[in-house]
């Protein structure tokens, strides 16, 4: 009797990773295989093929494969995107050039704002009006619609954004703006801004719908050759896509919406976050993703990921929920430089893949923070990517020792210092990332994944005031690994601007609503009645205020009680966030949101897997608080179940973890790695 | 001074950007106004134990500098730093002491470790009121100082950790929102708080000797990269001349004048010939020129040069007393952006005569801040207020941006659905301006059009606007960008052309205000512009056919 499976597979530009889980068991498979970036569905189902006949499984058993893909983000970054247009109400068809005149770079003399995705010369206004309240206060000039259509006919367009003035409170003109588009220009994408993100503040939502009108082609593309090779190849399995959000959706909804997937990169990492925090008993974890060119931080508090309702692609801004991040420009990459102030300074210039850190061989001469780690003992030469990539120490050292003239320091107090000031800019970024949210470091756990994070984590750590580090299982494929355990979320909102006190019956008409889209998109999902699960939450804010923040409640209950708690739990919160609440303020309400989830069955995690335990590790010398000390050496899947006490380094195939003195690590249970720190220094 | 290690000095400088980001975070988390929140009109800063700037968090640029010679002054003519004790809490808001403008309250508090004071922590907010003769404190029609609000000279807000509630209540007492003006204030008194304990925590690590060594490091590091940038401009002299329209209530137009010394690793700019102050509001202070310039030079210099006060130390600023940029007491300033961004167009105009492929044509420069107060049939009254923006200058590296917020200053836009769901207006039109960025090689960006209609039984409309005598500059060729204007269609079609500012001009429902912003400068010779590029504008409709022929190109040769 084979045991159904589940299959996870992240494609990325170099490996498209495959984790498979065995429901029945809670036993989980990792595989790599190269990337296919023609069409990548090709490589996901010569991968999963591949990887059933390594691990001897019945590719008949697959129920579920759940996809991460870049192909909307790639399709925006490399600006790969069919012609587009955009349909506005008469007199605001520059609202895509206006965008909100913020500028970022402050003494910039070259003020070159990202250029729009539509041409001004593909922007057509046409004759309506609706008020903030949905009144028409002026009728849709249909012929005028029709006149646009075949001028759009003539622009030879492949997908048109439609966005209306107030047409969140309203959707009727933009529906039938899109209905006589539709007659007249078959096989065009069109996007309604009503429906891909119907919320007030018209640039927002009009830069969104635009981003999905351009997508759809290129996505729908995809998924529809990835449905014909899944049919042929896993018959009886079906597919999700992940979404920003750090759920999954269905193939068609992913294809009307593709704009949901643009920032979906973060969300494995992000449900990886999460599902390690369950299994850890750490419900506060602060997680860090360190890798060649970027260090990312992400939150989980009280079990939950912290999300945002908008965020932005190259400048683009995306108004839909996503996971939320802090980026900054710091990676084994990061060049050290110093500037003319005599100042040594990491970054944000990276070496990158090509010709990459010097030591790296490759033609490179900066000196790197892998090259500094590397000539710090906490990298090994011969032991780099298991041994496939060995490393040319003497060239990180050239590289190091011209820095080292600048600054007038030796090679290695030059290599500990840019290894100093990497590790506190990733405390900072950290340290901020929390403090924004009114949180305190000292609290969290530190979670570290990605490729160059091991060899920094307890440092940073130290810095904060951390006192434990979880190094997880599946490192360099922990994105695949979190995919795995993500659910089906759909969000849908409404907007509804009012007196909480009074919207009642208005809330629980659009209650209604939304429950009932809910209830469609989980079946066309597969979702049984049993497995679905209903999320409300109220945005609200204090009369007259211009920010508002996400009220979870507890059941759809829209009546006089339900109501002030909604509010009561309001004042909690902006207390939480903003130091103080006005309870004497009416409480203003802006939209009513639902996380309809699907879930997925979360068996226990196997663990039969421990490996056997090596007696003795090998010793190398390494930098630890200012000179070379010895240093024990162990390959992670040789720790069995011993505590190892620090200086140590623990060498898995694709990275390596660093424990100071003070620190003592050990594997848990579940197949974590955690450091805690035991003697304050 | 002890020696450190460049390792030493990042790490702290590190350290130092943290603790003004933190206290930066805690007003925006804990303050109430829009302005805070939403247009993000607020400034953190840490000064060394002498009260140097050596780490600041602004995205305005004209707050650059504005702490730092507002302390520098505060302690040179007012408290002396001997006198400043720990859990001090000092304030001002006064012009004439250091400050901007009266909205534009002043916090600082000194850090003291183990008995010694090791820093000084700053905030800058602008409050949403602070009284005076209109609502916003922006009084077009102010002829002195007195009457755009309450002055608060320096002086001890809280003195040892003690809150002196009774300057609070004078304060709120005077201005119309007093709500919003406590919150802010305890918003700023809260960030003072967190600063300083990111002081000493910063100090309990490295030891008050490594932070004075690192900071005075910083600050040398500063001023030696800006020297280096200074020298790498040829050597020479420039003079350039800039007209303002007018202050409002009398006959302009104002002259602003500089000249451009620059030897060496130095700079000297001297404002001589510029105007006496006028009767008007838009009068500016040492410390606001001195933003300005420091902005343009930055900016000029193109440099990754952390800002602080090192930066300063190569730079002269000579101005003649009682000018329109070293105004005495007590002309009216509320209004200062009127002549404070021109200041920053007159240096780039010199500069441009030394580097000119480093510099970009004038951008429209003002922020065109207006204000509509409704009353509806219901008598509920409100005060719709807005600032809009237009084109920046084309440039060697290409035409300027169109509707961008420029220059010295960098707020966003109000959403028009936003706007129509909480006042009694309607938005016609909001729309790019064809033709309105100077041509040139590089064109300049193009201004906006916004329009829109009362439909309250009354209004008054208010604008403090400039652009609409003296067009932004071209460079190199280049032709000047388009003026500004402002329409009022009254509801039975007649047709009046306002005034640059305006103070109270009734409106009734049906009124319609259009508002035209200028585009940018030109850059360069338009007849170098490629046809290829002139034929997109004329796709895109950024120039219209007659707008084309200014280039002087053969259109059908363009169309090809």
């Amino acid at each position: 009797m084979t045991s159904p499976l589940r299959i996870a597979v992240d494609i990325g530009g170099t490996f498209t990773d495959i984790e498979i889980l065995e429901a029945a068991t809670g036993r989980v498979h990792q595989f790599k295989t190269p990337s296919t970036p023609s069409d990548p569905s090709i490589g996901l189902i010569g991968g999963i093929k591949a990887a059933a006949e390594r691990f001897g499984l019945d590719i008949g058993a697959v129920e579920h494969i759940l996809h991460g893909t870049t192909i909307a983000t790639n399709a925006v970054l490399e600006r790969k995107l069919p012609a587009g247009a955009i349909v506005t109400t008469a007199g605001f068809e520059d609202l895509l050039q206006i965008g909100r005149h913020g500028r970022r770079d402050v003494y910039a003399i070259a003020l070159d704002p990202p250029a729009p995705l539509v041409p001004r010369r593909h922007a057509y206004g046409v004759p309506e009006r609706i008020g903030p309240d949905g009144q028409v206060r002026v009728p849709l000039d249909e012929a005028r619609v029709a006149a646009v259509a075949d001028r759009l006919r003539e622009a030879g367009v492949s997908a048109v954004a439609v966005c209306l003035l107030h047409a969140y409170a309203n959707p009727a003109h933009e529906r039938r703006v899109g209905e006589i588009l539709a007659a007249a220009l078959p096989g065009v994408a069109i996007s309604l801004s009503s429906d891909i993100s119907p919320e007030i503040r018209e640039y927002e939502r009009l830069s969104t719908t635009v981003l999905n009108a351009m997508l759809i082609p290129v996505v729908s593309g995809y998924t529809r050759r990835l449905s014909d090779r899944i049919a042929a190849e896993v018959p009886g399995s079906h597919i999700y896509l992940v979404q920003s959000n750090g759920g999954v959706s269905g193939l068609a909804k992913a294809g009307r919406e593709p704009a949901r997937l643009l920032l979906s990169g973060p969300s494995g990492g992000a449900a990886a976050a999460r599902r390690l925090s369950a299994e850890l008993g750490e419900p506060d974890l602060v997680a860090v993703d360190m890798g060649g060119t970027s260090f990312d931080v992400s939150v989980v508090h009280g079990g939950q990921v912290s999300m945002v309702t908008e965020g932005d692609i190259d400048g683009l801004p995306v108004r839909l929920p996503m996971v939320e991040m802090r980026t900054i420009g710091a990676g084994g990459g990061s060049i050290a430089w110093v500037d003319d102030g005599g100042r040594l300074r990491i970054g944000p210039q990276s070496a990158g893949a090509q010709p990459g850190p010097a030591c790296y061989g490759r033609g490179g001469t900066d000196l790197t923070v892998t090259d500094a780690n590397l000539i710090l003992g906490r990298l090994e030469a011969s032991s780099f990517m298991g041994g496939a990539m060995p490393l040319d120490a003497a060239a990180a050292r050239a590289a190091a020792e011209r820095v080292a003239r600048r600054i007038g320091l030796g090679v290695d107090e030059t290599a500990a210092g840019a290894i100093s000031v990497t590790n506190s800019s990733l405390a900072t970024a950290i340290r901020l990332s929390l403090f924004e949210k009114g949180l305190d470091p000292e609290d969290f756990a530190l979670l570290s994944f990605g490729g160059a994070g091991g060899v920094h984590a307890c440092e940073v750590a130290e810095d904060l005031g951390i006192r434990r580090v979880v190094f997880p299982p599946h490192a360099s494929t922990l994105s695949a690994w979190g995919i795995l355990w993500s659910d089906i979320v759909h969000d849908l909102a409404a907007t509804e601007i009012g007196l909480l006190a009074e919207a009642g019956p208005r809330l629980a008409a659009a209650a209604v609503r939304l429950r009932g889209e809910a209830e469609r998109l989980l079946a066309e999902d597969g979702v049984a009645e049993a497995d679905r699960r209903f999320e409300w939450r109220m945005d609200l804010r204090y009369a007259g205020q211009a920010f508002d923040l996400a009220v979870p409640i507890d059941d759809a209950d829209f009546g006089p009680a339900g109501l002030e708690a909604a509010a009561a739990q309001f004042h909690a919160l902006h207390r939480r966030r903003f130091s103080y609440d006005e309870p004497a303020t009416p409480v203003e309400l802006v939209a009513l949101r639902l996380a309809a989830v699907g879930r997925l069955a979360k068996p226990a995690p196997d663990a039969s897997e421990a490996a056997a335990a090596a007696a003795t590790p090998k010793t190398r010398r390494a930098w630890a608080r200012g000179a070379f000390v010895d240093t024990a050496v162990w390959a992670r899947s040789a720790l069995g179940e011993r505590a190892v006490a620090g200086p140590a380094v623990i060498e898995e195939t694709y990275t390596s973890s660093y424990v100071p003195p003070g620190w003592e690590a050990r594997l848990e249970r579940s197949g974590a790695l955690v450091a805690r720190r035991i003697a304050d220094q | 001074m002890t020696a450190i290690s460049p390792v030493r000095v990042e790490i702290v400088r590190n350290a130092l950007v943290a603790a003004a980001e933190e206290m930066s975070i805690t007003i925006w988390r804990t303050s109430r106004s829009t302005v805070v929140r939403e247009i993000l009109d607020f400034s953190t800063a840490v000064f060394d134990a002498e009260g140097r700037q050596v780490a600041q968090s602004a995205r305005i640029p004209v707050h650059l500098n504005s702490m730092s010679a507002c302390l520098e002054r505060l302690i040179a003519d007012f408290i002396p730093l001997e006198r400043w004790d720990d859990g001090d809490v000092i304030v001002t808001n006064d012009p004439y002491s250091g400050g901007q403008h009266l909205p534009d309250i002043q916090t600082f508090r000194p850090v003291f470790h183990e008995g010694r004071r090791i820093a000084i922590v700053g905030t800058l907010c602008h409050h949403v009121d602070v009284g005076g003769g209109a609502p916003g404190s922006y009084y077009a029609d102010a002829r002195e100082i007195f009457q755009e609000g309450i002055r608060i000279p320096p002086l001890k807000l809280a003195e040892k950790g003690v809150l002196n509630q009774a300057i609070v209540d004078l304060v709120l007492a005077n201005v119309r929102q007093p709500d919003e003006t406590s919150g802010d204030l305890k918003a700023q008194i809260a960030a003072l708080g967190i600063g300083a304990r990111a002081m000493e925590r910063i100090a309990a690590k490295y030891g008050a000797a490594d932070l004075a060594a690192a900071t005075s490091a910083i600050l040398d590091g500063s001023e030696t990269m800006m020297r280096a940038a200074i020298a790498g401009l040829p050597d020479g002299a420039a003079d350039f001349v800039e007209w303002v329209d007018d202050d409002g209530q009398t006959e302009g137009p104002i002259r602003l004048q500089v000249r451009l010394e620059k030897q060496g690793d130095r700079i000297r700019l001297d404002f001589a010939g510029s105007s006496p102050q006028v009767q008007g509001p838009v009068n500016n202070t040492r410390a606001m020129t001195c933003s300005a310039v420091y902005y343009a030079l930055l900016a000029a210099l193109g440099k990754d040069i952390p800002a602080n006060s090192g930066c300063y130390r190569p730079i002269e600023v000579v101005l003649p007393e009682g000018s329109v940029v070293d105004a005495r007491f007590p002309a009216p300033v509320t209004g200062r952006m009127v002549v404070n961004h021109r200041i920053a167009t007159a240096v780039f105009g010199a500069l441009a005569q030394l580097v000119p492929d480093r510099i970009p044509a004038a951008y429209y420069a003002i922020s065109y801040v207006y204000a509509l107060a409704t009353v509806e049939a219901s008598g509920r009254r409100r005060v719709y207020f807005d600032i809009e923006v237009g084109g920046w200058g084309g440039h060697a590296g290409g035409d300027g941006a169109s509707a961008l917020s420029c220059g010295l200053h960098n707020n966003t836009n109000a959403p028009i659905e936003m706007v129509e769901a909480k006042y009694p207006v309607t938005f016609l039109r909001y729309g790019l301006v064809p033709d309105s960025g100077g041509p040139g090689r590089n064109r300049g960006g193009l201004g906006l059009v916004r329009e829109f209609r009362l439909d309250a039984p009354v209004g008054s409309l208010s604008t403090n606007f400039e652009r609409f005598k003296h067009p932004p500059y071209g460079i190199g060729g280049g032709r000047p960008g388009s003026l500004s204007r402002t329409t009022l269609t009254r509801a039975d079609g007649s047709v009046e052309a306002l005034r640059s500012k305006v103070s109270g001009v009734p409106v009734r429902a049906g009124d319609v205000i259009t508002i035209e912003t200028s585009g940018g400068g030109g850059w360069g010779d338009p007849a170098e512009r490629p046809a290829a590029r002139i034929a997109a504008d004329l796709a895109d409709g950024m120039v219209t056919p007659a707008g084309a022929a200014r280039y002087g190109t053969d259109l059908n040769e363009a169309a090809e």
